[in-house]
């Protein structure tokens, strides 16, 4: 069961992620212009399709406010990233799901040791947008391929979710998910956890999103 | 004089990617083999590319329509390499400006197999 949790577009999208192997996406819009349920035609059993909003926050308390009016409204909060405040903030938040592009305009990966050990706490997954390597190239791409590299090998010591996701406007964007796993394999993750990234951890953030309403705390909820 | 074929023993082991190319604009054969080829070379650079033994063996023009166009093919790859070769056919992204996506349908030992369970060719091109 693979799952791709950032894409933007229509039916047809979705019909072609199912043809490729997928059995779930999310549907994400930007926070400013947010409409709510926007696929109708095209819905079938076994194909998940959630409603996401990517969060562009000017400061901290912006992006508390921003997750505070979204947090009942859609199933993924994705926390888009670049300044070191708002990656912090977002992984100390454990309403927020996904934090990507924690490297933008930055010349590092914009993930240190104190943001990772919060993203673990959490259980705030940080993303590998695909398409920072397919539709890049040369140094560009390398220095990407670099900052996904120091994501990674700080995921190996503090063991936060990865998820990986294909961030696609157009079916030219998608790939299927055992071509990721070779792409991924050669970043130095190992088959297992880039299968995971693509099916397990979306399926947590998505069972987590089941009984959110009913937590108080981490580790405790109501049962009636 | 034409050399003496190699015994099989000494021969490169060869495994076969099926893949298949959506794009906007019709493909011929000579634009896969440098869309390949370029972007093994920009991925994995020049001294690893020289070990992958890179061949487009066949192609079929499956599907088209005004903005959609499908092509299957058959790429040989050394057997060791796959893997590589694999996730630089997934990078392709464009040709001359227009978007091209490539996808692989499997990897098999010989080309009938690779036809039968992954082209799967409709009457025609037989």
């Amino acid at each position: 069961m693979y799952f791709d949790f950032h894409v933007h577009g229509d039916s047809h999208l979705a019909c072609e992620a199912r043809r490729l192997g997928y059995r779930g996406i999310a549907l994400i819009q930007p926070s400013n212009n947010f409409k709510p349920e926007p696929i109708k035609d095209f819905i079938e059993e076994d194909f998940l399709i959630l409603n996401g909003v990517e969060i562009y926050a000017k400061n901290p308390e912006d992006l508390k406010k921003k997750v505070q009016k979204f947090r009942k409204k859609v199933d993924v909060i994705i926390v888009n990233g670049g300044n070191i405040k708002i990656n912090r903030a977002a992984c100390e938040d454990p309403r927020v799901d996904i934090l990507v592009n924690p490297f933008k305009t930055r010349r590092d990966s914009g993930i240190n040791h104190v943001i990772a050990k919060k993203a673990a706490e959490n259980e705030v997954a940080v993303e590998i947008g695909l398409n920072h390597i397919i539709n890049t190239r040369l140094s560009l791409r390398a220095k990407m391929l670099s900052n996904f590299r120091q994501i990674i090998k700080l995921k190996h010591k503090f063991k936060f979710p990865l998820i990986t996701t294909s961030n696609a406007h157009s079916i030219y964007n998608l790939r299927t998910p055992e071509d990721i796993i070779t792409l991924l394999r050669c970043l130095g993750l190992t088959s297992q956890e880039a299968k995971n990234s693509l099916s397990q951890n979306p399926l947590q953030i998505y069972e987590k999103k089941k009984i959110r309403d009913n937590m108080v705390v981490k580790g405790a909820r109501i049962l009636e | 004089m034409k050399l003496k074929i190699l015994p099989p023993t000494l021969r490169n082991k060869k495994r076969y990617i099926a893949f298949e190319a959506i794009s906007t604009v019709p493909l011929t054969r000579e634009d896969v083999i440098s869309l390949v080829w370029e972007s093994s070379l920009n991925f994995h650079g020049e001294c690893k590319t020289s070990k992958f033994d890179l061949w487009i063996t066949k192609m079929w023009n499956c599907e088209s329509s005004n903005d959609k166009k499908v092509i299957k093919g058959i790429i040989q790859c050394n057997r060791k390499e796959t893997e590589l070769v694999r996730a630089s056919i997934s990078l392709i992204n464009k040709f001359k400006g227009r978007p091209v996506a490539f996808h692989t349908l499997g990897i098999s030992g010989t080309i009938k197999a690779a036809i039968k369970k992954y082209i799967k060719l409709e009457d025609k091109h037989k």
